[in-house]
């Protein structure tokens, strides 16, 4: 996976992070690609230190089963199975040692975004979380500037404690927290 | 300042060099139609955000507008890549008297309707997601020297991935009827309109 990267990418760069110990990880990532998932795995690996899950559309993952074996689940967001998915990702992020990757905005959208339109789904996901979990949203935006490959940069923020804030206060602190990950997009270094 | 240099050779491998390099890096371009006068120059105005905008507007170019490319760069790049002077590059210095003579340049290529000459007024490298342009002053010389004799027309380029692993460039183009601009933020103005109606178009794409 390393080497994908590498090869791929000119540079990958995150922004410096420490998730608090003891704390599971539920990463609320921005959604525009197909390279989104994998990126979660660089992450969890690399630099949040957890076991990796993610919850991925199940049209998209009976396409790719093999990523049912690198903690991949399903969500159909048009059955009443939607509930069972929610509860599942729930139950891992009852352990400290997992992070669980959904993409809020339960659909592929532009990297141009300004908006970030977080899915009901999320309310009932935290809700049904019992342990210590912490929420992190990675806005990964893309740029190529001198390079002809594409660099990515991971602006992670800590969006506070699952039980802690409604779902109102994570939805603007997410949008909140994008449109700065854009502003500092104008300014990084190249 | 470095001036374009033709050499049939070479600018069979530039066009088979960059139709190479563009089908394998890119699942697509996509841009749309505009209509191209005959009788005028172009001159291309678009925005900067990496080494990959010159190449995909050379496709453009070579399957749209059909003319002969040139392209205004830095001469720090101009030095340190010399094939671009085959594929129509001239340099331009900035910090030097000699700038007039590139702004020169430009103008006198434009006067041949053969010609396209892209330039890009931010005069460096900005991020893709940027959502305000800011233009250098040099280009309203050009414009106004080559009054009459030029198309305007305004590229906005943006990069995408979605469900692919290539990217996708969508580069949006629009023909600048009147371009009878006497001051660099009359063009930047309408520029910046442009720009933000094609990133509008863009953030509607959902997949």
């Amino acid at each position: 996976m390393r080497f994908r990267m590498r090869s791929y990418f000119n540079r990958l760069v995150v922004t410096s992070f420490t998730p608090k110990e003891g704390h599971s990880v539920l990463l609320l990532c921005n959604h525009f690609s197909w390279w989104d998932g994998l990126w979660g795995n660089y992450l969890a690996y690399w630099h949040l230190d957890r076991k990796l899950y993610i919850m991925m559309q199940e049209d998209h993952l009976r396409k790719r089963m093999l990523l049912n074996l690198f903690g991949g689940f399903s969500i159909d967001r048009t059955s009443r199975e939607m509930i069972k998915s929610l509860q599942y990702a729930a139950n891992l992020l009852n352990d400290s040692e997992k992070l669980v990757v959904v993409f809020p905005q339960g659909q592929l959208i532009s990297n141009h975004t300004t908006e970030i339109v977080v899915e009901k789904g999320i309310e009932r996901l935290i809700k049904n979380i019992k342990g210590p979990c912490q929420i992190v949203y990675s806005c990964a935006l893309i740029d190529y500037f001198e390079s002809l490959k594409p660099s990515v940069f991971f602006h992670l923020y800590d969006c506070g404690l699952a039980g802690e804030l409604s779902f109102d206060e994570l939805t603007a602190k997410i949008n909140g927290f994008h449109q700065q990950a854009l502003k500092d997009q104008i300014n990084v270094a190249h | 300042m470095i001036y374009p240099k033709k050499n049939r050779l070479f600018k069979w491998m530039v066009h088979t060099y960059v139709h190479w390099l563009t089908t394998r890096q890119f699942k697509e371009i996509n841009f749309n139609a505009v209509e191209v006068d005959n009788s005028r120059s172009v001159l291309l105005i678009a925005n900067h955000f990496s080494v990959w905008d010159t190449i995909i507007l050379f496709r453009v170019n070579r399957k749209l507008l059909k003319k002969k490319f040139h392209v205004m760069m830095l001469e720090s790049t101009a030095l340190k890549e010399p094939f671009l002077k085959y594929a129509g590059g001239f340099s331009i210095n900035k910090k030097t008297r000699d700038m007039v003579n590139s702004l020169d340049f430009a103008a006198k290529l434009l006067s041949d309707p053969n010609n396209l000459v892209l330039i890009f007024p931010q005069g460096k490298l900005y991020s893709n997601l940027i959502t305000e342009v800011e233009f250098e002053k040099g280009i309203i010389q050009v414009i106004k020297k080559a009054a009459g004799n030029l198309q305007l027309i305004f590229a906005a380029t943006f990069m995408e991935n979605f469900d692919n692993l290539k990217p996708v460039a969508n580069v949006h183009l629009v023909s600048v009827t009147d371009n009878n601009f006497n001051t660099i933020s009359d063009l930047q103005q309408a520029y910046q309109q442009h720009y933000t109606n094609s990133r509008q178009q863009q953030i509607q794409i959902v997949k």
